[in-house]
């Protein structure tokens, strides 16, 4: 019985040149090491807990969607994201005060209800973004791309520099997967018959937006995560309009 | 000191997983038949990996563990897909089915002339050609000998070419 490894007769080359793939497609995945946690990536991640996801929520449940493939959704979604100027969700989350980061709150499956609208203000190629909280405080976050306030009460209680959130990371699928593979998200698209489900996967939270085709409009998108051997809603995206004037 | 060798151990992952991008991805895509899932699973292994924190320090050969987990994910994502398409024989092989014109194709291909071999045959051919790891790698990634890893190569090759050869294919 033959038991060299060497493929020495025209035949077994034959069998190894038919294994042999020639059309394999393409993967554009990228790998990185993720930043030290306390570096500026890890503070958008923790804003990721509120309002990054609630960007990317943005991203996948834009309205108005005719085409055809979870693919092309997404890309057309992600062009009219940067198209547009303004965004303004409305979202419920449960939270905890959060007494590490200097923001305001971190999702916490057994945190506090509350109600809140993240604006995204687009000018020029810089992007700012608030987050109004309808708590006791009325607490506002401003992300200017150079420096995160937070008001409550009307008044300025915390000011610190912030590089911002770049939108440019989100225009095309590679680039947030390439995102998604720095921050710990794992993104899937899935078709069913009308519905298109988007969603990801994190640490602690992942997001499913599912959108009708046929409507072209947003169903629903939530946040959720395991706790306690159940999956828990976190964060809910209750409307999402565009283009409407930023508020004061 | 310990946070530290757990970052070099990342950058190690980040750096080996870029550098075989091709083969896992290639590895996956012909295990799996789809690009799409082939993504997903490698993305998905990246992430379960550089999580694995103390654990991942402690792996000496990280090629080997990257390769081992990537098989068992193609496993498991096999394994849960809820409806199984049978595979086609060989019986209905044609010559031209022999010169694919496409990734569907030559993926249908692959797929029937892996079906005819032994798991631990077609794991080490995958592995091989797929995966472009040495037979030695192919060993530790297998937890075999690597004479054992040899043979089983080539018991898998002789087999195709009897299979085709006994259907008049080649």
């Amino acid at each position: 019985m033959k038991t060299n490894n060497n493929l020495d007769n025209i035949s077994d080359i034959r069998i190894e040149n038919l294994l042999t793939p020639r059309f394999t497609p393409t993967s554009s995945l990228s790998f990185n090491a993720p930043a030290p946690r306390r570096r500026l990536l890890w503070r958008a991640v923790r804003i990721g807990a509120v309002a990054a996801m609630v960007v990317v929520a943005v991203v996948i449940g834009i309205s108005g969607v005719q085409t055809s493939t979870a693919r092309e959704v997404v890309e057309r979604a992600m062009t009219q994201l940067l198209e547009s100027d303004n965004y303004l969700v409305q979202f419920t989350a449960n939270v905890a005060e959060n007494k590490n980061s200097g923001e305001l709150y971190d999702i916490d499956f057994e945190g506090t209800q509350i109600r809140g609208t993240v604006e995204i203000h687009k000018e020029d190629s810089k992007v700012k973004m608030a987050i109004k909280w309808q708590d006791k405080a009325s607490s506002m976050e401003l992300y200017d791309g150079k420096s995160y306030r937070r008001y409550q009460n009307g008044q300025l209680v915390l000011e610190r520099p912030y590089g911002g959130i770049d939108l440019t990371k989100f225009a095309t699928i590679d680039k947030l997967k390439d995102y998604a593979l720095l921050t710990g998200i794992l993104l899937k698209f899935r078709e069913e018959g009308d519905v298109i489900s988007v969603s990801t996967r994190g640490d602690k939270v992942g997001i499913v937006a599912r959108f009708s085709k046929s409507e072209g409009r947003l169903l629903g998108a939530e946040c959720s995560g395991p706790y306690n051997g159940q999956q828990v809603t976190v964060l809910t995206i209750d409307q999402i309009d565009f283009d409407v004037p930023p508020t004061e | 000191m310990k946070l530290t060798t757990e970052n070099k151990q990342l950058t190690r992952l980040a750096e080996l997983m870029q550098s075989e991008r091709d083969h896992l991805f290639r590895y996956a895509c012909y295990r799996l038949g789809s690009a799409t899932e082939a993504d997903d699973v490698v993305q998905d292994l990246y992430l379960r990996l550089s999580k694995q924190g103390a654990r991942l320090a402690e792996i000496t050969d990280l090629k080997g563990y990257v390769y081992r987990s990537l098989t068992n994910s193609c496993t498991s994502a096999l394994r849960s897909r809820r409806q199984f398409a049978p595979t086609e024989t060989l019986d209905t092989l044609s010559s031209d089915d022999l010169a694919p014109k496409d990734f569907e194709q030559e993926f249908r291909l692959i797929e029937r002339l892996m079906a005819l071999l032994p798991d631990e045959q077609g794991e080490v051919i995958r592995l091989r050609i797929y995966g472009g790891c040495q037979f030695d790698e192919i060993a530790s990634i297998c937890n075999t000998p690597l004479t054992t890893a040899k043979s089983r190569f080539r018991y898998g090759i002789d087999k195709l070419r009897e299979a085709l050869e006994k259907r008049g294919l080649i």
